[in-house]
């Protein structure tokens, strides 16, 4: 299992800026700001800048953690240095299910936009059939595929999206910005843990961290990926603030979305719908890393090959779909993906590393003594 | 074979999402009536109807209900082709519906993903059906009329902005009130009389397109609009008047406190053109203007504060003075400044700069 991966599986270190900026941003970027803005008011784009800082600590915790494991690869072989095998292999087994979640999660948050905003007469079923033979098609060529994806859901949406948050400012109160500092740290506090869910994707790093080439030098890329997430969410928030008032937004289930309802060319009345179109493209790399990720988990877990697993996978992700239709199902599913995603990188992953830290002390005095 | 398993198959279940619609397949709506009369709602819509070439007519379909949601049901029982709200663009309302509130259309536009931001409200002064069926009758082609009327006025005359998202905005924000574009029934002809006001969702009153000026000014909306002042006693009617063309404006507001009041100083500082003027202010090398311009001075700051009077008097805040405050304040409180606000002391100071007078001297 320690056996290192051949050379033609693995991925500069750049690239890695690409993949965690593409898992970052995803679904909750078209609705952050709500939960945000009720907390912390015009003092929401702290809580954006404090939880963002907070994730460039929790990266810096990933990559000594494993860096310094004697093992050199991913999180269930570490599990299983450390833990043991059955320990080791329950706690791996949590993580292959939080992959699973989060894949769940993104695909039906999705497929509920679509249903509201473009066809609201179709079942589930078919977008989530359609999505997955994509996600089989991407994860069945391997990591690089995958990360291939990723680059293509960071540049095109960046060239296409972007630019469009920026046509609202016709109609910006800039005093919605004023009196800054009018919240407690308190709720700023609060403010910032309702955008766990935002700055979470990074975590897959501790299944794909031995396909990189190089892997400690690609510390810096991944920083960076968290800063640029940090500056797109920094000015979604800035312009929902001084576009909408906080009674506002409360009134509005997507709000990015409705802020793409103000640009007007001749041609296409309504740009949010070629939104959610693109949109897909910031959807289907988080989707297929999160299964890749999972399999991966299954591979190194249980000696399956993925490319055996990724089906049953798939299938359960699909039947899944069939059975939580309901907003309110969806809006708890998204709670819970949020709630783990933080036990695991921001409880579980320090808990950790101070574990191992403390092991290899001991270790290593035991090794002195005699 | 199995890529191309999957690309059949994503190609033929996609295929099978598209739900088109074609234009003469359905009946647009691009204009749409709410009234309350005899304690039943009306509804009447206008959509065109496409007749060879380019030439559109527009037609009219009018229903009566006794509830606000059941009226595009019902009109759908009148009409042979499905109806389609996605091109609405001007939604009007009685003053008798306005009175007794348009929350529940407003809400249900802003929930209804079909319907942009763009869309147009406004208020008739008697009933909304009679307004439209004129704009029907009257224009040939253009089933635009109002919206295309509304526009106009707002880029290049003295109508404030308004459109369904600012509606939303200021009705929601604690410390504004909305208002909307006010038509009156002329004869044969449909006028935009000035502005409707609000108190939350309610129609309460309105005011002249001529104070509207000043309402934009005050608003910060920098560019355009005239207004007509008065600068002298002499001559017969209208030698005593000249035409200001706003070209760029400010307003400035400054929150102080004096003694146990609060004041608020409003700082307008207008650069005009003065488009017309009389005869007698032209004589060369006296510096009338400088008196002239003291006298638009005093006469701009009398009508705000006579506007600001109405406005407290009335209870409302279309201007969104709440909104200045509590950027100013910490921890702002919205019924302790509203308790307030019929008693403040609102004080403009206006400064005109006459840029220039046109290409004659």
């Amino acid at each position: 299992m320690k056996q290192a991966i051949q050379e033609r599986f693995l991925i500069s270190p750049f690239l890695v800026f690409f993949v965690i900026h593409a898992t970052q941003v995803g679904v909750g970027a078209l609705n952050f700001q709500r939960p945000l803005m009720k907390e912390a008011g015009q003092d929401a784009w702290m809580a954006v800048l404090m939880a963002g800082l907070a994730a460039h600590v929790l990266i810096w915790l990933m990559y000594r953690l494993l860096s310094h494991s004697p093992s050199g690869g991913d999180l269930v072989s570490l599990h299983e240095q450390y833990f043991g095998r059955w320990i080791g292999g329950v706690l791996s087994l949590g993580l292959l299910f939080y992959y699973a979640l989060a894949a769940f999660m993104v695909l039906q948050s999705y497929i509920e936009i679509i249903k509201v905003w473009v066809f609201p007469l179709i079942g589930v079923w078919q977008f989530s059939l359609v999505f997955l033979l994509l996600t089989y098609y991407a994860v069945s060529g391997g990591f690089r595929v995958v990360v291939g994806l990723c680059v293509w859901g960071v540049v095109i949406p960046l060239l296409t999206i972007f630019p469009m948050v920026f046509f609202p400012l016709e109609y910006a109160q800039y005093r919605n910005l004023l009196p800054v500092f009018d919240h407690s740290f308190g709720q700023l506090a609060k403010a910032s843990k309702e955008m766990v869910l935002q700055y979470l994707g990074f975590e897959m790093l501790l299944m794909y961290y031995p396909f990189l080439k190089n892997a400690p030098s690609s510390q810096k890329w991944a920083h960076a990926a968290n800063a640029f997430t940090m500056f797109i969410y920094f000015v979604l928030i800035l312009i929902s603030v001084v576009f909408y008032n906080k009674e506002q937004i409360q009134h509005i289930t997507w709000p990015t979305l409705t802020l793409a309802k103000i640009p007007e060319v001749p041609f296409i009345e309504r740009m949010e719908y070629i939104v959610i179109s693109i949109y897909v493209l910031v959807v289907v790399p988080i989707i297929t890393l999160s299964v890749w990720a999972a399999t991966r988990v299954v591979k190194q877990l249980f000696a399956v090959q993925q490319r055996r697993s990724l089906p049953v996978l798939l299938a359960c992700l699909f039947v899944g779909t069939l059975f939580f239709q309901e907003k309110t199902d969806i809006e708890q599913l998204t709670q819970w993906t949020a709630k783990a995603g933080f036990y695991l990188v921001a409880v579980y992953v320090p808990l950790l590393y101070v574990y191992v830290w403390m092991a290899e002390k001991v270790k290593k005095a035991l090794q002195q003594k005699p | 074979m199995r890529r191309g398993l999957a690309w059949v198959g994503a190609l033929l279940l996609l295929g099978g999402c598209v739900s088109s619609r074609p234009i003469d397949e359905i009946q647009i709506i691009q204009q749409m009536g709410y009234d309350f009369e005899n304690g039943r709602y009306t509804g009447t819509a206008v959509y065109p109807t496409f007749k060879q070439g380019p030439m559109t007519k527009p037609n009219m379909l009018t229903t009566t209900s006794p509830t606000i949601y059941d009226l595009i049901p019902r009109l759908s029982s009148k009409s042979a082709l499905p109806i389609e709200e996605g091109q609405l663009r001007l939604i009007l309302f009685g003053k008798e519906f306005a009175r007794r509130g348009v929350t529940q259309i407003t809400h249900s536009l802003a929930r209804n993903n079909k319907v942009g931001s763009h869309l147009l409200l406004g208020v008739a002064e008697e009933s909304a059906k009679e307004l439209l069926k004129i704009t029907a009758k009257t224009t040939l082609s253009d089933t635009l009329y109002l919206p295309n009327l509304v526009e106009q006025n707002e880029q290049s005359m003295n109508l404030p902005k308004t459109n369904l998202h600012l509606f939303l905005y200021r009705y929601f924000s604690p410390g504004s009130d909305p208002f909307l574009p006010y038509f009156e029934k002329k004869g044969d002809f449909v006028k935009l009389e000035g502005v409707a006001l609000f108190r939350d969702d309610q129609y309460v009153g309105h005011v002249s397109l001529r104070d509207s000026f000043l309402m934009k000014i005050l608003l910060g909306e920098t560019k355009n609009g005239v207004y007509q002042l008065k600068v002298g006693n002499r001559g017969k009617q209208g030698e005593d008047r000249v035409m200001l063309q706003n070209l760029w404006a400010k307003p400035k507001y400054e929150w102080k406190r004096d003694g146990r009041r609060h004041v608020l100083d409003v700082f307008v500082h207008i650069h005009a053109s003065v488009r017309d003027y009389p005869s007698w202010l032209d004589q060369p090398g006296g510096d009338l203007f400088a008196d002239v311009k003291k006298k638009m001075q005093n006469e701009l700051e009398h009508n705000m504060r006579r506007l600001f009077h109405y406005f407290q008097k009335k209870r409302i805040d279309p201007l969104g003075i709440g909104d200045f405050v509590r950027s100013v304040t910490r921890h702002w409180d919205s019924d302790a400044f509203y308790r307030e606000y019929p008693d403040l002391d609102i004080r403009p100071h206006v400064t005109v700069d006459i840029v220039h007078t046109g290409i004659g001297e």
